[in-house]
């Protein structure tokens, strides 16, 4: 065995230099490029589920948007459909009100002007029976002063 | 030429440093570790969130290793926790073998006694390399084994009396363990250096033509035998933590 050893120049120092050769690029490696790279890696994957679960995130808060919008425009409409009706009852008390209004003084108009016609046959009826007691006055003195000539 | 082919088994030492050897596949090793650590070192300085081509090609391979490791170990976590180890056994014998053929490597040195002792050797094409590989994976796996089933259950693995066929099982299943240290380091070893042979040899033969081709041909099983020893430790790690009434 001996002999075989030394022909090949197997040489306990020499392997276990060897060894300790071994055991520094391990270390080497390890600390310079598998960590490095490992962490790197490590890094973009957090990134890229990070990012995977932000854009399910802003997905789901657009959805929420999009439903949120439609609830906005459906109140919206509802109001607009409120505000319309309460126009047009408004308009329609307004209406009627003035209806009435027009009414009552088209009434008012009548009633004063039959008042006023009144008045009216009442003067002339007036002034009609002074000039007939004038005219009978007249007649009257007319024929006495007949019957005295 | 005319001094014909020299192979050397084994990595020659350069000199010793308080009686520790220096061999020249030790030197190489350090360069490769330099350069492997400062090209890791510069990657992860210009890493960024949004990637540019090159982070996005390595962080691509890293992923699809990690999901490969995951579905044969059946769990992320395991496949996290055994990812640096693998990758680096496979990144490490990887840019060894591919500089194998890298100029000045086996080829500038010191002339001494008449003959070029190199100043580069590659770390695979030396056994003290490709066991302490073989060392580390197999302790890997066999605490791995330990940690994820307990001793008794893993030792029950190759100690098993409650039949002849369970202990003869038992017994084989053990010396195939022991048997993967001489595999792993003897394979990595046995390839590469026969590579280095084949090549060395063609260029003897005929210079101008082969040695090119089949140093493409050995920087492509350079690569094949880094994946190989990474996915062996994979599957070895798979079968130590699995029950073994599953295993067998």
């Amino acid at each position: 065995m001996n002999a075989l050893f030394s022909a090949f120049g197997v040489d306990w120092r020499l392997l276990l230099a060897q060894t300790v050769n071994f055991g520094v690029v391990l270390v080497a490696l390890w600390y310079f490029l598998y960590k490095p790279v490992m962490q790197v890696l490590e890094k973009r994957r957090s990134i890229v589920t990070q990012g995977v679960e932000d854009a399910k995130r802003a997905a789901e808060k657009l959805a929420g948007a999009d439903e949120a919008a439609a609830k906005r425009v459906v109140e919206a409409e509802t109001e607009a459909e409120e505000i319309v009706k309460t126009a047009r009852t408004a308009a329609s008390l307004d209406r009627s009100r003035m209806l009435a209004e027009a009414e009552e003084r088209s009434a008012q108009i009548v009633t004063d002007a039959d008042l006023r016609a009144a008045e009216l046959a009442e003067r002339v009826r007036r002034e009609s029976e002074k000039d007939v007691a004038r005219l009978a006055l007249l007649a009257a003195s007319k024929l006495m002063k007949e019957r005295h000539e | 030429m005319g001094s014909g082919i020299s192979v050397v088994l084994k990595a020659q030492t350069l000199g010793t440093l308080w009686g520790f050897p220096i061999t020249n596949s030790l030197v190489m090793t350090w360069g490769v570790m330099t350069l492997l650590i400062g090209l890791a070192f510069f990657f992860s300085r210009s890493l960024k969130l949004v990637p540019g081509k090159l982070q996005a090609g390595i962080e691509y391979v890293i992923e699809f290793v990690l999901d490969y490791m995951a579905d044969t170990l059946e769990s992320e976590e395991l496949a996290r926790r055994f990812f640096p180890l693998v990758a680096t056994i496979f990144l490490f014998i990887a840019l060894v073998n591919e500089l194998e053929f890298f100029p000045g490597v086996d080829s500038i040195g010191f002339l001494h006694l008449g003959s070029v002792t190199p100043l580069l050797r590659t770390p695979t094409t030396d056994l003290n390399f490709t066991l302490a590989l073989a060392f580390i994976s197999f302790f890997t796996i066999e605490i791995t084994g330990i940690a994820m089933l307990g001793f008794s259950k893993h030792a029950s693995k190759y100690v098993n009396v409650k039949s002849l066929t369970g202990f003869f099982v038992g017994l084989i299943e053990f010396i195939s363990n022991l048997g993967r240290l001489i595999s792993f380091s003897f394979r990595l070893f046995g390839n590469i250096f026969a590579g280095e042979v084949m090549v060395l040899v063609a260029g003897y033969f005929l210079p101008y033509f082969l040695p090119a081709p089949l140093m493409g041909f050995e920087m492509f099983v350079g690569f094949i035998q880094a994946l190989v020893f990474a996915m062996l430790t994979l599957f070895f790690i798979k079968l130590a933590i699995m029950d073994p009434a599953e295993a067998h």
